[in-house]
């Protein structure tokens, strides 16, 4: 495993190289870096050269000087292969990073012979009502702590995002591009994706459920649905050998 | 008789800036303060560049648990007078508070400190101060200007072509050419002012050459490209003294020739040349170095007469660790790079060379007052007739 940096469209980019053999590209999840997925990296390096990268605003790459979308990222993603000349033959995402997977396969952005899809986010109207109500709960609670101290105004609304299970405060300095991240719907994506892809997800995830998994399996014409057991949303660390076992399958 | 004030700068906007705390706390401000010569005095450089003091800056509490954050939030920024002598100002409700300081011990690593910028603050305010001058860390801090004082004074370094960041944006083919023309893999990449092995990379063929320069000039906006030396033994020489430098152990860090270190290994892990590791972490510095180096004496000692040549040729005083690239096969030894204010003061190998942490700050801010009173004897000002044409 050998960390290295590259300047890719102009940010200072941070991934990590292991194994030799056919190339297996590894994105990470909101909130997330390479760092996430090393213990998936090290198995499969054992039989591929395994590529993960820290995606923009996490772990060690820089933050981007701009407001972005899922598409930015996707986009992102096509210039780092292109600078180190690489044609992954899979690309594994988990939950953002499978969304991005979904989105730049679908663009023509990115390409790979196979994807991997771990609990992967990208279905985003489910909470509506939800979020909906959460919006308004928000406003009242802004209006009555608006004469506190900025820091304790600061303290409170994280608690209660927080409280929430919201990933808003997850990367703060990416708040308003976690708000286009959140929104971003791939399901459109999903349905020109014609590249054999395993969609694997965790029985007990609250995050991106298994629904979401049928959800693309209906769309996606050569997917297939995988569910583990006793699994949460990061399913390749809570159930790691079921999942390896099931990626490696999938790829060979 | 009062006892002097030593204010120990650390910080700074500088990619080693969290080393620099370590620098300070550990090795510089518990010693002067169980010396129990001094008033010791901490000067926090923040990030933004506000500078702080306050006794809570002692603690290491204070930055490793994220209270300096609040602890900034909630105070007030001293400023400084400088125009007798070094004063700290803290504005205060009714009335400000000045404290006068007699000597200042910069440990601060990288840019905006050890780069000579603080040190010329100091030579302005007329204070005396540890390790080198302005022209010396500036040298120093500068790996294409210390390999170009090495050639000026026969001293080896290795092959190397330097650019800017506009030559190479001009004209990258052609720069590449000439790199590939005159230097053979592998290469190593290096910005030319970053310490800590920032932004290096060991190249091996002309892709990784032209990336590895990107990110080099993301770092800085001057970068070198250098041969690797082969049958590589490094080795680092920490000198203290003026006129008459006083040399520790040739200390041997333990790599081989295809390992490379990055900031990670070496710092966060404790590694080889470990800034703060040497503190942090019992497996630090002395875990994966020999001192002294296991040389024969003829080239151990060659490696320290080099060291001397280079402290001397760059203009250092006060302190410095110089780095040596060893051909084993060859017996040659190569300059590599100078380093102006060592991480922790290197005080595991002078210990074991038989200098406590107390004897070297002591001796050091000793140094210090002697440099600044032997300059108090160069005449600055003369009395001309000059105006009196006008």
């Amino acid at each position: 495993m050998n960390a290295k940096k590259i300047v890719v469209d102009g940010l200072l980019t941070n991934y990590v190289q292991a194994g030799a053999g056919r190339t297996i590209l590894l994105l990470h999840g909101w909130g997330d870096s390479a760092a996430g997925l090393q213990d998936l990296q090290k198995k499969l390096s054992e039989s591929y050269e395994v590529i993960a990268v820290d995606l923009p605003g996490f772990g060690s790459t820089q933050t981007p000087g701009s407001i972005w979308k899922l598409n930015d990222y996707a986009q992102f993603v096509s210039s780092f292969l292109g600078k180190l000349d690489i044609n992954p033959y899979a690309i594994l995402g988990h939950s953002n990073g499978g969304a991005i997977a979904i989105h730049g396969v679908s663009s023509g952005l990115l390409y790979a012979e196979k994807l991997v899809l771990l609990a992967s986010a990208g279905i985003r109207d489910e909470h509506k009502g939800r979020k909906n109500i959460l919006r308004v709960v928000a406003k009242g609670a802004k209006a009555l702590t608006a004469p506190l101290p900025r820091n304790m105004q600061d303290k409170i609304k994280r608690k209660a995002y927080q409280a929430i299970g919201s990933d808003l405060f997850v990367a703060e300095h990416l708040q308003e591009t976690f708000k286009n991240i959140v929104t971003a719907d791939v399901r459109k994506d999903a349905a020109n994706v014609v590249v054999p892809t395993l969609l694997i997800y965790g029985d007990a995830d609250t995050a991106t459920p298994v629904r979401y998994g049928k959800i693309f399996e209906a769309a996606m014409p050569y997917s297939h649905l995988e569910v583990v057991k006793g699994a949460g949303h990061f399913v390749h660390i809570d159930q790691k050998d079921a999942v390896y076992a099931s990626i490696q399958r999938f790829l060979q | 008789m009062n006892k002097p004030t030593v204010a120990v700068i650390f910080g700074s906007r500088s990619a080693e800036h969290d080393v620099s705390i370590v620098t300070a706390l550990a090795s510089v401000i518990k010693p002067l303060e169980l010396s129990k010569q001094y008033n010791v005095v901490p000067v926090y450089i923040a990030k933004d560049g506000r500078w702080f003091s306050d006794p809570k800056l002692k603690d290491i509490q204070l930055f490793s648990s994220g209270a300096i954050d609040e602890f900034m939030r909630k105070s007030k920024p001293v400023a400084l007078e400088f125009g007798k002598g070094l004063k700290l100002i803290q504005s205060g409700g009714m009335r400000n508070r000045s404290t006068t300081i007699d000597i200042v011990f910069p440990a601060t690593h990288g840019t905006y400190g050890e780069d000579g910028t603080l040190m010329g603050v100091l030579e302005m305010a007329n204070v005396p101060f540890v390790g080198c001058d302005v022209a010396a860390s500036a040298i120093a801090m500068d790996k294409v200007l210390s390999k170009q004082q090495a050639i000026a004074n026969n001293i080896l370094t290795p092959k190397f072509v330097y650019f800017t960041r506009h030559d190479f944006a001009r004209q990258n083919g052609s720069l590449l050419n000439k790199i590939e023309k005159d230097l053979q893999y592998p290469l190593f990449v290096k910005p030319a002012h970053l310490g800590s092995s920032i932004g290096i990379t060991r190249v091996m063929n002309r892709n990784e050459l032209e990336n590895a320069i990107e990110v080099a000039l993301h770092y800085d906006s001057k970068a070198l490209v250098e041969e690797g030396v082969s049958n590589l033994i490094e080795v680092t020489q920490p000198i203290i003294g003026n006129d008459n430098p006083q040399l520790a152990h040739l200390e041997q860090p333990l790599t081989q020739a295809e390992d490379f270190f990055d900031f990670d290994t070496k710092y966060m892990k404790g590694g080889k040349k470990g800034k703060g590791g040497a503190k942090t972490d019992s497996r630090g510095a002395q875990g994966y170095s020999k001192i002294p180096a296991d040389l024969p004496t003829d080239l151990y000692e060659k490696a320290q007469s080099i060291a001397v040549e280079v402290y001397r040729a760059v203009g250092c005083s006060g302190i410095a660790r110089i780095d040596m690239l060893i051909d084993s096969k060859s017996g040659q030894v190569y300059f590599n790079e100078i380093n102006p204010m060592p991480g922790s003061l290197y005080s595991h190998n002078w210990n074991k060379a038989g200098v406590s942490n107390i004897n070297l700050v002591t001796r050091l801010v000793e140094l210090a007052i002697e440099k600044h009173a032997e300059k108090q004897k160069i005449a600055t000002t003369f009395s001309t007739n000059y105006l009196k044409q006008f």
